[in-house]
């Protein structure tokens, strides 16, 4: 019985090493994922939004580009901390990744590019 | 990304300011002097610190311009651009500058400059090879040693964290009002977090002004989607439509004669009548191609953006001018870039500005202080420090006190190296950074208290011994200042006292061994805490 438990403990405390190792990566891997998503998806965000705000903003050429150049680092610092801020990571990516599109979409659209 | 927002904030804002935080405080440390960049270009070139600025600035400027024409067409006819550049409030001599023939694949020559006396018209000799505040603008985003361009996006990647945690650091200060006239001294890290409040809390419009507006100035290389997408020519086609005077004709390789330069300035003052002019730039002297430029200052407007006449050089007819009216657009964009480099303040205003920059400094180090402070206090008594914990504490000795002292190591070659040492601008740029380099390989070694004691007495010896050599090897020294009325040079001075003076507070602040505490200590203090953060 107790030789038992002993083996038990030790078979136990392999494991949860394992699992320890593995929540540790994986701890890693969120964080780095997480700023991942703030830095770079932040950033192909901002960069398409404004890209979009500069030839839908009602204004002349020059305004509504210099009015978005001057908004894109609000946008990108409020969709950082918004990555850090959501507790699902696949939630940010996804969201990042259908927003990100969608503008791109709707650019590329206006643009006659597709 | 943790329990709740709150949580994840500040977790959010202990790593996005740590990771970055070195490379902030040299950022700021950098800006900061650089607010006072014509001030200290002066101190470092003492043959100019007895030009004294004319009475009548403008009025003269008239004729400065007509002999600085002539001055070049002798100098450097074939030169391919020229520059003069007046007396201006903050920068007493004349400048008359003209390119130096490119080497093979260079776009820019190098400027020969001249340096005039305003009062006499003498050339003034004796200048010293230095990059004086132009070192500390330049280092303030373009870093040195390294490419321009990555360095520009490693600095803007910065202060992003830096924009990050300062929206981070608000939301997660709860008693921001109440914390604003707290300071309990010697806390340990609860003392570090309050000056990390402090300085936080009352400049933080400031902090987020300055790091917004400072990303602004380098947008175009950040983000130029918006431009790339409205304009077929990118930024290029922003600039032009923008502002006018921008246009670049190609150079041509036909001599013409330059027009006379008294033509230009009839039209200059008819279109300007009471303007104070701060630079004339001409392209192409001499040839068919010539373009005269000519800017005026903002005053203290809130505005970036010169005013700028650009004529022809041949035939000198008036080619684009800056729009009298700007958009609203226009204006909130170039305000943004003017709060940043602060040109349109007045003395009152850039020490306004220079404090704040302070408080920026000590704001940063004071976060990256508490954050080894923090970690310190939660170890065991014989717990070995981990590696990040050495390497945040050696990082912060070196660049928290290694900063300063290569700093000062700059002014004192740049009085010190003799006058003809080759390439003499280098080495003082040399010498700031080998001195930090050797601070830095010696918190490689140690970095515990005493070695901050002694670091901070190396600096006010050497803060106390840069007015000191400046004594020994110029003619000036404070109290002349300050008898002359020679307030920019006084000021250095002073500064230099002053912050001395902080150091040897610094060296006698800081205990030299931590006063062991009994475990009822510990639980009283807990208890307390406890209590506060009930209250």
């Amino acid at each position: 019985m107790h030789a038992q438990s002993i083996k038990n403990s030790q078979t136990l405390s392999i494991r949860s090493k394992l699992s320890q190792a593995y929540q540790a990566h994986a701890y890693c891997f969120a964080v780095i994922s997480r700023f991942f998503a703030a830095i770079v998806g932040g950033y192909t965000f901002t960069a398409v939004f404004t890209a979009l705000l500069s030839i839908i903003l009602p204004l002349k050429k020059s305004d509504a580009v210099l009015l978005s150049i001057s908004l894109t680092i609000l946008v990108y610092s409020c969709v950082f901390i918004w990555a850090f801020a959501v507790k699902s990571l696949p939630k940010i990516w996804i969201t990042i990744l259908l927003t990100t599109s969608g503008c791109a979409l709707i650019l590329s659209l206006l643009k006659g590019w597709l | 990304m943790k329990e709740s927002f709150f949580r994840s904030m500040t977790w959010m804002h202990t790593w996005v300011g740590l990771l970055v935080c070195w490379l902030l405080y040299l950022i700021f440390f950098a800006g900061t002097v650089s607010f006072f960049r014509d001030e200290i270009t002066l101190w470092n070139q003492p043959a100019l610190h007895n030009v004294q600025a004319p009475e009548q600035r403008v009025a003269q400027q008239r004729s400065q311009i007509i002999s600085g024409i002539n001055y070049l067409q002798n100098a450097g006819p074939e030169s391919t651009r020229w520059g003069i550049y007046l007396p201006t409030e903050r920068k007493p001599q004349l400048n008359y500058a003209y390119e130096k023939p490119r080497p093979e694949g260079k776009r820019f020559g190098g400027w020969q400059e001249h340096n005039i006396n305003p009062q006499t018209g003498d050339e003034i000799a004796q200048t010293r090879d230095t990059r004086g505040g132009n070192f500390f603008y330049r280092l303030h985003f373009d870093l040195h040693y390294i490419d321009v361009r990555t360095a520009r996006w490693i600095v803007c990647f910065a202060s992003l964290f830096m924009l990050v945690a300062l929206i981070s650091g608000v939301v997660i200060h709860k008693r921001i009002f109440k914390d604003m006239f707290s300071f309990r001294a010697n806390k340990g890290s609860r003392s570090w977090l309050d000056g990390h409040n402090v300085s936080s809390v009352l400049a933080l419009p400031f902090h987020i002004m300055i790091t917004y507006t400072g990303l602004i100035t380098l947008i175009f290389m950040l983000f130029p989607y918006p431009a790339m997408t409205a304009y077929e020519d990118g930024i290029r086609g922003l600039f032009n439509d923008v502002s006018p005077t921008n246009v670049r004709t190609k150079t041509s390789p036909d001599s013409a004669p330059l027009i006379a330069i008294d033509t230009i300035l009839d039209q200059v003052y008819t279109n300007w009548p009471d303007a104070d002019l701060t630079q004339i730039s001409i392209r192409d002297p001499n040839k068919a191609s010539a373009t005269i430029t000519v800017r005026a200052d903002t005053a203290s407007l809130v505005r970036d953006q010169t005013p700028t006449l650009l004529f022809n050089g041949v035939d000198g007819s008036l080619i684009a001018k800056t729009a009298a009216q700007l958009t609203n657009t226009e204006v909130f964009y170039d305000s943004l870039t003017a709060l940043h480099t602060g040109r349109l303040a007045n003395p009152l205003l850039r020490w306004l500005y220079f404090l704040c920059g302070v408080a920026g400094c000590v704001m940063i180090a004071t976060g990256c202080i508490m954050w080894a402070k923090r970690i310190r206090e939660r170890m065991k008594k014989d717990q070995p420090a981990t590696i990040g914990l050495k390497l945040v504490e050696g990082l912060n000795l070196a660049t928290l006190m290694g900063l300063p002292l290569a700093t000062c190591a700059f002014f004192i070659a740049n009085r010190l190296l003799p006058m003809t040492t080759p390439e003499r601008a280098d080495k003082e740029i040399l010498a700031f950074f080998v001195t930090w380099l050797a601070v830095a390989l010696f918190a490689l070694f140690k970095r515990a208290r005493p070695q901050w004691i002694l670091l901070a007495w190396i600096n006010g010896i050497a803060c106390i011994s840069v007015p000191v050599i400046n004594a020994l090897t110029t003619n000036g020294n404070l109290i002349s200042y300050l008898l002359n009325g020679q307030w920019a040079l006084f000021s250095f001075d002073l500064m230099c006292l002053v912050f001395a003076a902080l150091f040897v507070i610094q060296a006698k602040k800081i205990p030299t061994h931590t006063p062991a505490k009994t475990p009822q200590q510990r639980a009283r203090r807990s208890a307390k805490t406890k209590l506060q953060e009930q209250s």
